[in-house]
């Protein structure tokens, strides 16, 4: 079995790695690779301050690394999934379970097959968390978070396992869930009379000097109860905290000692875990396809009937382009319902309340919060929402079937992400606005300017939004074998050099592209001072005229973006 | 060689295979149709150990599948519906991991001729993004075939082959009837049914609707006699 495991792992790494350099004989990929390379080397060896996990031996890093495992396990054990303790793919599953293999035999598989991703992401940690000091501490800590992982993926797979044999023994989620909070109210006991003496010690010495706080937080951590309780989270990570290979060789016994006993737990589990894994697999094959076609918050079609899904609904007659963008609005959205705005909506408020402390009211928060989520969405949704001519060129010969000119083609394509980002963007401004529109302080602006401000950033990120995503569009249209069309995005580090590119492109466009509106923008702006128009007002003033130059701009482009798509033919169409 | 006795799957309150019983002797193809949801598939992967029963029992060779499933699946071979497969082996690596895994020691000389037959000798070295449907599919059905299996369950086998596929595929499948193989082939393709199947079993939401020979059924119900087996499928089901 472990042949079979280790054969799959080989002929997979060499026959990617085939691939990868085979491909980069094409001049996209290797102007890709060598961007992605010099990013990843600024990434692993820019100059930084400190010397990232190198400190992580520092006397606190062994409380705090203690204090993050424990949490991630409780966190886990309170809100993690029965659906199944292991992900297999597909194939897996094909070839897997129908093959003469013990239980066991298929998590040795298991287990094993997933070591190289784990080892990979451990490595990838440690050299871009080095602060660009690669030593031999630097190995030390890729194995050190290897264990760490493949601890936490056993642990993960046993608690799995048992949530599963308990739904089978007909336990349910509430009646699991109450069993957990007990036994976390038990551990949180013992924890609170272990340090019940101790604390208001810990706490002054926090108090007094963060580092001393530590000190005592780590002294109590070693003694009673907690002591037995913290031992195996401490197991665990003391490998990676360890500060010499001879440190690091003397706390490896323990560390293999506790992943050992996660491993005999799970392998001791007779649960039939083939009927979930299978449903998983399919589960997590739908989900990817999804992400794969820009719908990144894909859930089970039966929890979007339970909830409210949003529908559309498209009018016999009207224009061919606002068929297309219903279309791609729908695929894009068929996942969204109701619950999950509301869900946000409950999640920013109340987080935001419950953060606010001082003189930052909860509301104040939920403003810099939304304008954080629009801004970000404003920069990224164009290259994260697919559901335009990146999606749609794959079938390219079904859209050039229809009876509809290029130039609606188009449009309709590059309506469908700018609508969608934009209600976005447009919500979060508005949302910042009537949380902060009670507000009145000598911190903020008044109330009308703040409505200006608003009124200004609205036809304003609309614009920027506009060309953003005529960018990509007119790639697609312009350099098809650049752009990965479809479903399936390139991965790699020639991947990551062509999306740096593309990046760095479409902001080149968008620079040439607000000059004329800047222009236009700001001769209407000082005309509107120069009239006695208050400074914000002429600010709107500037910022619609801009705006209307970029429309402007955006039809005139959707019309020779048009006549590009009516002479392109299928076979130019790239698959990245 | 497959016995399946009071079959029950259920997912919740919903039923998929209901008190199913029929059995499958050596040499035996057994052609398994049934409208969409009818559970066909749902049987094809109980007695395949994937999915486990709610009731009932399932034995190939004599080994019961659910205390057994090693020695029972020693001896089976599932080709499902949809081909997936792993994305960097190629199609003769894929070949050596179904050997590895079901410990075929001579895989060197079952490889070629199983390539031959199916038609994947030039494409031995290709990867599964260089494949064809149809390719995918039947390296599947070479990797289900690679250690000799004494029970065969398909699952739309012919999905995207071309027609000189299909009649080789059709030839495969007999074949490995004739050297003693037991049969199973869920299709909704009727004619590919009537033409290579010995019995039948329609199925309707879960439930056996009429089990033997076209001449067995035909017996129980006289009023069908005369009709295609389309007749006489859509007669059983849509009643």
């Amino acid at each position: 079995m472990i042949g079979a495991a280790l054969y799959l792992i080989r002929r997979s790494l060499v026959n990617a790695t085939r691939r990868r350099v085979a491909r980069l004989r094409q001049p996209k990929y290797l102007i890709g690779f060598v961007v992605g390379g010099l990013y990843l080397f600024w990434l692993v060896f820019r100059p930084r301050r400190g010397t990232g996990l190198g400190g992580a031996a520092s006397p606190n890093g062994d409380v705090v690394a203690v204090g993050l495992l424990g949490a991630l396990v409780v966190f886990n054990w309170l809100f993690g999934s029965a659906e199944s303790p292991f992900t297999f793919n597909l194939a897996e599953t094909q070839y897997l379970f129908t093959a003469p293999l013990t239980r066991r035999q298929v998590i040795d598989f298991k287990l094993l097959r997933s070591q190289v991703p784990l080892f990979i992401s451990a490595a990838a940690s440690a050299i871009i968390f080095s602060g660009g000091h690669l030593s031999g501490l630097s190995l030390i800590r890729v194995v050190g978070l290897w264990l760490v992982y493949g601890t936490l993926q056993l642990h993960y797979a046993g608690m799995s396992l048992l949530r599963a044999s308990l739904a089978q023994q007909g336990v349910t989620g509430l009646r699991r869930r109450l069993g957990t909070l007990v036994v976390l109210a038990s551990l949180l006991a013992i924890t609170w009379w272990s340090l019940r003496r101790a604390l208001p010690g810990v706490v002054a010495a926090f108090a007094d000097d963060p580092q001393r706080g530590y000190a005592a937080l780590a002294s109590i951590m070693h003694t009673g109860p907690l002591g037995v309780l913290v031992w195996p989270l401490e197991a665990v990570v003391a490998p990676l905290l360890a500060s010499s290979a001879a440190a690091f060789a003397s706390r490896v016994p323990a560390a293999l000692l506790v992943l050992g006993a996660h491993y005999i737990w799970v392998v001791r589990s007779t649960l039939a875990f083939e009927e979930a894994a299978v449903e998983h697999a399919a589960k997590l094959a739908r989900r990817i396809e999804a992400v794969r076609q820009g719908r990144w918050a894909a859930r089970p079609s039966h929890a979007a009937k339970s909830t409210g899904r949003i529908r559309l609904r498209l009018a016999p007659t009207g224009g061919p382009g606002v068929a297309i963008l219903w279309k791609n609005t729908v695929g894009a959205t068929r996942d969204l319902s109701q619950r999950t705005f509301i869900l946000i909506a409950v999640v920013v408020i109340g987080g935001s309340i419950a953060l606010a402390s001082g003189p930052m009211r909860g509301l104040d928060l939920v403003a810099v919060l939304l304008l954080g989520i629009g801004g970000l969405t404003l920069l990224f949704g164009p290259l994260a929402a697919r559901c335009d001519l990146r999606q749609d060129l794959e079938m390219l010969d079904l859209l050039k079937g229809y009876p509809v000119r290029g130039r609606q083609v188009v449009g309709g394509e590059v309506a469908a992400p700018v609508t969608l980002i934009g209600l976005v963007v447009w919500s979060c401004l508005l949302g910042a606005f009537a949380a902060t529109a009670g507000r009145q302080g000598s911190d903020l602006p008044s109330l009308g300017d703040r409505l200006a401000i608003l009124l200004a950033l609205l036809p304003a990120t609309g614009a920027v939004l506009l060309v953003l995503v005529l960018v990509q569009n007119a790639a697609v249209l312009l350099f098809p074998a650049w752009v990965s069309v479809g479903r399936d995005r390139a991965v790699g580090l020639e991947a990551t050099g062509q999306r740096i590119l593309m990046t760095a492109g479409s902001m080149v466009v968008l620079v040439v592209a607000l000059v004329p509106a800047v222009v236009v923008g700001g001769i209407a702006g000082v005309a509107a001072r120069a009239g006695g128009l208050p400074l914000m007002w002429a600010v709107t003033v500037a910022s619609l005229m801009g705006s209307a130059v970029v429309l402007f701009e955006g039809v005139l482009a959707v019309h020779l973006l048009g006549g590009v798509f009516d002479r392109m033919d299928s076979g130019t169409a790239g698959t990245g | 060689m497959i016995e399946v006795q009071g079959l029950t799957k259920s997912y919740g309150s919903v039923v998929a295979v209901h008190d199913l019983s029929f059995s499958v002797a050596p040499g035996e193809v057994l052609g398994l149709v049934g409208p969409n949801g009818a559970g066909k598939t749902t049987t094809l992967r109980s007695i395949v150990g994937i999915v486990r029963p709610t009731g009932g029992a399932i034995r190939v060779g004599g080994h019961d599948v659910e205390r057994e499933p090693v020695a029972a699946k020693r001896l089976l071979a599932f080709m499902p519906d949809e081909p997936h497969l792993f994305d960097y082996l190629t199609v003769e690596e894929h070949l050596r991991f179904t050997a590895r895994l079901h410990e075929v020691a001579d895989v060197e000389r079952r490889i070629p001729p199983l390539l031959q037959e199916l038609e994947l000798a030039e494409k031995a070295e290709a990867l599964p993004g260089e494949l064809s449907r149809g390719m995918k599919q039947k390296l599947v059905i070479a990797c289900g075939l690679l250690h000799d299996p004494r029970a065969l369950l398909f699952d739309e086998p012919l999905t995207g082959l071309d027609p000189a596929g299909i009649r080789r595929m059709k030839q495969t499948i007999k074949e490995r009837a004739r050297q003693g193989a037991a049969v199973v082939l869920s299709s909704h393709l009727l004619h590919l049914v009537e033409e290579i199947c010995t019995r039948v079993l329609i199925m309707q939401r879960g439930r056996k609707v009429a089990l033997g020979t076209i001449a067995e059924i035909l017996t129980e119900r006289p009023d069908l006699r005369g009709l295609s087996l389309e007749d006489i499928f859509l007669a059983l089901t849509e009643a």
